[in-house]
């Protein structure tokens, strides 16, 4: 999503923002930061490792949860100069998407572990601290499809899961199932939905034809096809993103839904290939604030300890539970109400990541 | 990037996207309805006044009753046969609420220490002592009788004459400090005040409809007052926890991270103690409840007036040792109201509903978990889980065999008393179901000789339709409707034992899988607001459906609006009159007497 600059002003506000928001909800989904606390602690020793993006962000984990003033500033100015660095996207006095943060994050921390592992591999080097968290077993994958071998790292056993895709040939009724992983759900959204409802869409049965037929290995052609997505494997962290910011190609551009979606403090997924059953809490949500795509702000509302709080810059407000209600969006298309829920974190109650 | 669309495009534009996704205005609903059974027609509309503006909009939501006021009562009105038309039909859906008021969220202090600042409010508990019981000697030129429509928006409460064309409210009534969140009426109250309205502050008023009607005011007048600013809630309000909490801050320009260590007092703030529901007792004599968001519903009786106004009348209650545990606690002064608290459990109750009789009350909330307590006795009798997230709404059938429970899940569960447990799930919502209500005037078409009786229901959601269902049940054996495609399996062990299986008395169960409960597939669906819907209710001519922002609709029932498409104003109100002769499949021995 390229958004256009309109604001310089607001660009390094809202990079801030971004970070605040995803990341601050980051530090909140306790599995990821005890995981990567572990991984400072581990690493910290070890004097010569490069600076990245990783790093940074355990540095600015552990300066925050080793804190032992009660009130204070902590500049996590490392993280930011090295996330401007290594991404011309948050360079630039742009608006930032913070679902795009999210992903890039996610995805640059499992490439550093990856590289380490795979130098930890390489050197045989037992004392890697990275190789004791990243040599799960291998992932469940059935493609592979990636040129690396799949490595599971912490990163991966808190959000990643896996989406099949089914595909049938209505020629020759072959079931095509191809799997892929996923750190989040983009869901389309409707007027005056729910999450539960924009899951079952996203699971619902897509038929290919006219333009946009299959290609069945078996028939050797293009055939008409039946396409749905199920969730094989969900994720312990589940990171559900709605896509508020349409392209309208009428338009030309992008315009943002202020729809009204409303989303439950628990969760099932229904859309699973086996019979789940296991439930969510919702934990964080990031709200985007604003009518357009191209401006705005991010605040966040974040469950700790058992209560809800509001973050909004630099003012924190503990909210009522029922509070989060508000941010469901508006049910009419104009109205004065601009702050959604844009990027929800469940965590799953049921069993402990395994995998 | 391609050059822009002019206005026509970009209104055509958003025209296709948001028709795409239901988001017509209205021209786009229709007025009607099919049924199995013929058309429902839109009939009448209600709303509030245009011109009003309701501030704090969005932070309630409508929900209406249904009041039918008899003859001008003689002095002590001889109890009817006819029943609540509100009460019984658990039209009170609790849709989800807005509490974003300024004393819902607070800013977080910064207090060292464990800071004592127990505030409990010391105001009495309400001698208001207006009371009026026999209020309509003043104006008696107007006997107010008629069938009306009590519902909230705002600050405010509205009153609308059902048959009447009219689309605006013939009465207003507005609060200053706070907002009417839910009602009740009954018309075979005795002493004449047959209305209770519950407020955001936790206050309760009773009055007499009648009078309301009479007077030309904007003000509640001749009202008894209950639990005045909230003190009966607040009273316990005395547990403070401290917590740690570390909370870093995003900070605007100069990119740092504030770092704070916060104590947060957590303690009863007054928005936790806001009414969500009412109900009068069936059968009662005056007594009523109410129930709240934290936890707790009260217990009134209108019989014990407050005697005096120098707090003999106060009651007051333990601190509630267990948030998790249901507990009731009775006024240690006889004359004092509320004479009881029950603690029903964490978090909010959103709404509650008597059987028909009166033996039990049914509530739902936050956690998620239908309750049905012995009412007299106090006791829990039996109870499960929603599928996930809060539940929202409920209601009884009226020969007391089914419960029906819409939530968060989008799912409408039907809970059998007799097995104790849910025996079939409604899919169809795209959002959470904010209303449900049996349709006790519907009465089967091939009720002739078969053993199955079928009931007519229906469940209003936040995606703006109302939704049909029908549950067959036959006699005895599970309650199944089995439909193409998603027909249950039950594994040889669950169908034979669920006899011996029911839960003991008194346990809550858990949310059981979907692939263990029939499915039910809606009958009828149909977008009839533009809004989320908060609520409906059956009457015997009509199905009425409300929306969070005051709308209503009255949807005529096929036969009814075909002969009287002009006059059916005189129908209506004569048989609304004469009243619910109960559909006859269901047994009505048990109704109220």
């Amino acid at each position: 999503m390229d958004f256009v600059e309109l604001d310089p002003f607001e660009s390094e506000k809202d990079l801030f923002f971004v970070f605040g928001d995803a990341a601050g909800a980051l530090y909140f989904c306790v599995p990821f930061r005890e995981q990567l606390l572990e991984y400072y602690s581990n690493n910290k020793n070890i004097g010569d490792v490069e600076e990245n993006l990783l790093t940074c962000l355990a540095d600015l984990f552990s300066q925050i949860s080793s804190q032992k003033k009660k009130t204070g500033v902590i500049a996590p100015k490392r993280f930011v100069q090295r996330l401007k660095k290594q991404n011309e996207l948050f360079r630039s006095y742009m608006h930032q998407d913070a679902h795009e943060f999210l992903n890039f994050l996610l995805n640059e921390l499992v490439d550093i572990l990856e590289k380490e592992a795979q130098a930890a591999k390489s050197d045989q080097e037992s004392s890697s601290p990275s190789e004791n968290v990243a040599n799960g077993p291998k992932s469940a994958q059935a493609n592979g499809s990636t040129q690396k071998e799949p490595l599971v790292t912490w990163v991966h056993k808190n959000f990643q899961g896996i989406l099949t895709n089914e595909t049938k040939c209505l020629r020759c009724e072959t079931v095509t199932a191809r799997d892929e992983t996923f750190f989040d759900l983009s869901l389309d959204i409707e007027q005056n939905s729910s999450i539960t409802s924009c899951l079952k869409n996203f699971s619902s049965t897509e038929t290919l034809n006219a333009e946009d037929k299959f290609f069945c290995d078996k028939c050797c052609s293009l055939q008409e096809a039946q396409k749905r997505m199920k969730i094989k494997k969900p994720p312990h962290i589940l990171v559900i993103h709605l896509k508020r910011f349409k392209y309208i190609e009428q338009l030309g551009r992008y315009k943002k839904l202020s729809y009204r979606v409303v989303f439950p403090l628990e969760l099932k997924l229904s859309n699973t290939v086996e019979d789940a059953d296991s439930e969510y809490s919702l934990f964080a949500v990031v709200v985007h604030v604003g009518s357009g795509p191209n401006h705005g702000h991010y605040v966040s509302l974040v469950k700790s300890h058992n209560h809800w709080l509001f973050f909004d810059d630099e003012n924190v407000e503990m909210i009522d539970e029922s509070a989060v209600q508000t941010f469901f969006g508006s049910a009419q298309e104009y109205s004065s109400n601009t702050d959604h829920g844009y990027i929800l974190f469940y965590e799953s109650l049921g069993t402990s990541n395994k995998s | 990037m391609i050059n822009s669309a002019n206005g026509m495009m970009s209104t055509a534009a958003a025209a296709s996207s948001s028709s795409a996704s239901g988001n017509a205005q209205s021209p786009g609903l229709k007025t009607y309805f099919k049924t199995p059974e013929g058309r429902y027609k839109l009939h009448y509309e209600k709303t509030h006044p245009s011109g009003f503006l309701h501030y704090t909009h969005g932070k309630t939501v409508t929900q209406v009753t249904l009041a039918h006021l008899k003859d001008k009562p003689s002095p002590s009105t001889p109890p009817a046969s006819s029943s609540t038309f509100g009460a019984s039909t658990g039209v009170r859906s609790a849709a989800a609420r807005f509490l974003i008021s300024s004393n819902g969220s607070r800013a977080l202090s910064f207090v060292g220490g464990n800071g004592g600042s127990k505030s409990v409010n010391a105001s009495k508990v309400g001698s208001l002592g207006v009371s009026s019981s026999t209020s309509v000697s003043s104006t008696s030129n107007f006997d107010g009788k008629g069938t009306y429509l009590i519902f909230n928006v705002g600050d405010a409460i509205f009153i609308s004459d059902l048959n009447s064309q009219d689309k605006d409210p013939i009465k207003s009534i507005h609060f200053n400090n706070s907002n009417p969140i839910c009602h009740a009426f009954d018309q075979d109250a005795k002493d004449g005040h047959d209305l209770i309205i519950g407020l955001s502050s936790g206050d309760v008023y009773s009055v007499s409809l009648r009078q309301q009607l009479q007077d030309v005011g904007k003000k509640l007048v001749g009202a008894q007052h209950y639990n005045k600013d909230g003190s009966v809630n607040n009273r316990q309000g005395g547990v403070l926890d401290c917590l740690l909490l570390l909370v870093p801050l995003a900070k605007q320009h100069d990119i740092t991270m504030i770092f704070a260590a916060i104590f947060v007092l957590v303690g009863h703030n007054s928005s936790e103690g806001r009414c969500t529901s009412v109900a009068w007792v069936p059968g009662g004599d005056g007594a009523f409840v109410v129930s709240h968001t934290d936890g707790n519903l009260y217990v009134y009786e209108k019989a014990s007036y407050h005697v005096s106004k120098d707090g003999a009348g106060d009651s007051s209650f333990p601190v509630i040792k267990d948030q998790t545990q249901f507990s009731v606690s009775h006024a240690r002064y006889s004359k004092s109201n509320p004479v009881a608290r029950w603690h029903i459990c964490q978090g909010s109750i959103n709404s509650i509903a008597f059987s028909t009789d009166g033996t039990y009350l049914a509530t739902v909330g936050r956690d998620g978990y239908l309750r049905v307590f012995d009412y007299s006795r106090e006791q829990l009798v039996c109870g499960g889980k929603s599928y996930y997230g809060a539940l929202l709404c409920c209601a009884w059938s009226v020969d007391g065999k089914y419960i029906l429970t819409g939530g968060e899940d989008d799912l409408v569960q039907v809970w059998s008393m007799e097995e104790r447990r849910v025996v079939a799930r409604g899919e169809g919502h795209n959002s959470w179901v904010s209303g449900v209500a049996f349709d006790s005037y519907w009465s089967s078409p091939n009720s002739g000789g078969t053993e199955n009786v079928t009931y007519r229901f229906g469940s209003v959601g936040q995606d703006t339709q109302l939704l049909l269902w029908e549950l067959e049940v036959e006699e005895i054996a599970v309650p199944v409707r089995r439909l193409p495609g998603g027909s249950p399996t039950y594994s040889a062990g669950s169908q034979s034992s669920h006899w011996d299986s029911v839960c003991p008395i008194g346990t809550l169960q858990p949310a059981p899988s979907m692939r263990d409960i029939p499915k039910l597939s809606p009958l009828v669906a149909h977008r009839v607001h533009t809004e989320p819907l908060s609520g409906l209710i059956f009457t015997q001519e009509s199905v009425l459906t409300v929306c969070r922002e005051g709308h209503i609709k009255i949807w005529i029932r096929p036969g009814v609006a075909d002969n009287q498409s002009n006059n059916a104003e005189t129908v209506l109100s004569t048989s609304l009159k004469e009243k619910p002769s109960l559909s006859s499949k269901v047994g009505n021995s048990s109704y109220k007497q």
